[in-house]
């Protein structure tokens, strides 16, 4: 069984304009990208393979799902003209088409179903043809089918169109309502309709009250309430005593003090009444705000204070590094690891030298006081691939694939906000206060990080 | 911003039309003239007809011109807040400070059937 996936941009073209930097198809519905319940329900239907097709670009989708090795199926993608029909690009996948049977899912649909049903077996025996439609798409099927059950009177699936922001917000509230045992939802859950993602701090006096969905790396301030009927994206803040209510907050969005979000979207600085459609873009960063990359200018200025404190510390560092050395390394007390690291670029990596000093004797504690087993790295902040502070470089792990929302706030470093503020060097807290520190640093207080993360390391 | 005295009622009125923004560039103008309004009545309706935006620093005016108006026993009353400037005042809890209205003349005519403070 193989599963066509037929989305033309003009489909999902609204969506760009309303929650840009998102492509629609990564789009999170209970902070599941939209993508991954197609993926889901093409893989209970027996599917081994998945071919996207579409005239829209899918460069973010394709880093996103890679070869679908994360899901156990082939994932493979194309392209087609607008005016295409789905009989076209048939034509046009024939090799994917050819000898098996090909379930087509047709238009910008979400596909209810329930993850406890057998729906592999059911694809099998069902007839070719349409098997279902809704003005905006459909889902189909081509090819024999290779047993004979006999088909139920209804099937276990149905479609809903996603063609306005009021149906996204609805589809979104149904599934948290009732569905979400019904589907694979991102985060743990330990009790009924709660989901909680990972590295989430919720202060003591804050509520939550279920059903809701927290995502990865969220705080919640003292005496909040996430009402219920939220859904809370990946690495989100809501500030203190603010009540957030039947509201979806898309990921990297900053919720300032004391606020009221009731029935609303609130994705970056764009704040949108599913009901109305009006949405308004906020200036003011202390009310609503997206947590993104910094302007060109701040990444700039950053670059440059961070360069000139590397060249400091690299002046200050050179003359105990050529005395301490050699020493050290013929005591064999100076030990150097390279590997891959992930850079702030998708896609893009570093290779870095890791150096550990043990630390027995006055020299190698000498030399590991003044950080001279970071000194080799800061010449890769004159090269721009490191900043001098930020977070912990991430080793490259296939398994393990950097998200597209964590690069938003991750910079390699080589020291990290963590070591600066004397938290465990490794663990989930360590996550937390770097994203915090990469959300509200700024260049001088990221010398003024440094110093501090020198001096810790010193004692 | 335009004002003037409505006399319709028992007492005059102050009907403040607000015009396009409210924000950090104007909002102390707004605070200004509404000291001097202060003079001659306490009791105000904001027609927020033509209000297309509102940041927290008009906001913040608005709310003290508010806090001022109650001062001088009197009243602040907003009437047709748009669907962009409504959202603002219901994100910052504003809204709940306010007796808000679908248009001017049902909050003049509210003026009439509530006697000030």
């Amino acid at each position: 069984m193989k599963t066509l996936l037929v989305i033309k941009k003009q489909e999902y073209e609204w969506l760009i304009d309303l929650l840009p930097g998102v492509h629609p198809l990564l789009v999170p519905i209970c902070n599941k990208p939209f993508i991954e319940f197609l993926v889901d329900f093409a893989i209970l239907a027996g599917s081994d393979a998945l071919r996207i097709v579409s005239d829209g670009v899918l460069g973010s989708v394709e880093h996103y799902c890679e070869n679908g090795s994360r899901w156990g199926v082939e994932i493979s993608y194309g392209s087609m003209r607008p005016a295409d029909d789905i009989y076209t690009v048939i034509e046009k996948n024939r090799r994917f088409c050819l000898e098996e049977r090909v379930i087509i899912i047709s238009g910008f649909l979400f596909i209810r179903y329930n993850k406890k049903s057998e729906y592999a077996s059911l694809f099998t025996s069902l007839p070719s043809g349409e098997l279902l439609s809704c003005p905006h798409g459909s889902i189909s099927l081509t090819g024999t089918s290779t047993t004979k059950t006999e088909t139920p009177g209804t099937l276990p699936f149905s479609l809903a169109a996603l063609d306005s922001i009021g149906k996204y917000y609805e589809l979104s509230m149904e599934i948290l309502r009732t569905g979400l045992t019904h589907y694979v939802i991102p985060g743990y859950s330990s009790e009924e309709d709660c989901y909680i993602g990972r590295n989430v701090i919720i202060q003591k006096s804050a509520e939550i009250i279920k059903p809701v969905i927290i995502g990865n790396n969220v705080q919640i301030m003292t005496n909040s309430i996430i009402d219920s009927n939220s859904v809370i994206g990946n690495n989100v803040i809501i500030d203190r005593e603010s009540f957030i209510s039947g509201s979806i907050v898309i990921g990297n969005t900053y919720i300032g003090e004391h606020l009221e979000v009731k029935n609303k979207i609130a994705a970056g600085n764009l704040l949108i009444d599913p009901e109305s459609g009006t949405s308004i873009v906020m200036e003011d960063p202390h009310l609503l705000t997206a947590m993104t990359q910094s302007r060109v200018a701040g990444a700039l200025l950053r670059r440059v204070v961070h360069a000139l404190g590397a060249t400091f510390l690299i002046l200050l560092l050179l003359l105990p590094w050529l005395l301490l050395r050699p020493i050290l390394g013929l005591q064999g007390k100076w030990k150097r690891k390279r590997e891959q690291y992930f850079t702030r670029l998708p896609g893009k990596n570093v290779t870095l030298t890791n150096t550990t000093i043990e630390c027995t004797g006055v020299l190698s504690a000498l030399a590991k006081a003044l950080s001279l087993d970071r000194f080799t790295l800061l010449f890769k902040v004159l090269s721009g691939k490191l900043a001098l502070i930020g977070n912990q470089p991430l080793p490259v792990n296939p398994a393990i694939p950097l998200l597209p929302n964590t690069h938003a706030v991750y910079r390699p470093a080589v020291f990290s906000y963590a070591e600066a503020e004397e938290w465990p060097e490794i663990g989930i807290d360590t996550e937390i206060v770097e994203h915090y520190y990469a959300v509200h640093s700024d260049p001088l207080k990221d010398i003024a990080m440094t110093q501090k993360a020198l001096f810790y390391r010193t004692h | 911003m335009i004002f003037h005295l409505d006399t319709s009622t028992t007492q005059p009125l102050g009907v403040v039309l607000l015009k396009k923004r409210v924000d950090a560039n104007n909002s102390s103008e707004l605070q200004k003239a509404f000291a001097q309004w202060l003079q001659q009545t306490s009791n105000f309706v904001f027609d927020c007809t033509k209000l297309d935006f509102i940041d927290s620093s008009g906001l913040g005016a608005i709310v003290s011109c508010l806090r001022k108006a109650l001062e001088h026993q009197g009243d602040v009353k907003l009437a047709a807040l748009g669907p962009k400037v409504a959202m603002v005042f219901e994100l910052t809890k504003a809204k709940k400070l306010f007796s808000v209205f679908s248009n001017s003349s049902e909050a003049i005519q509210s003026f009439r059937t509530v006697s000030p403070k």
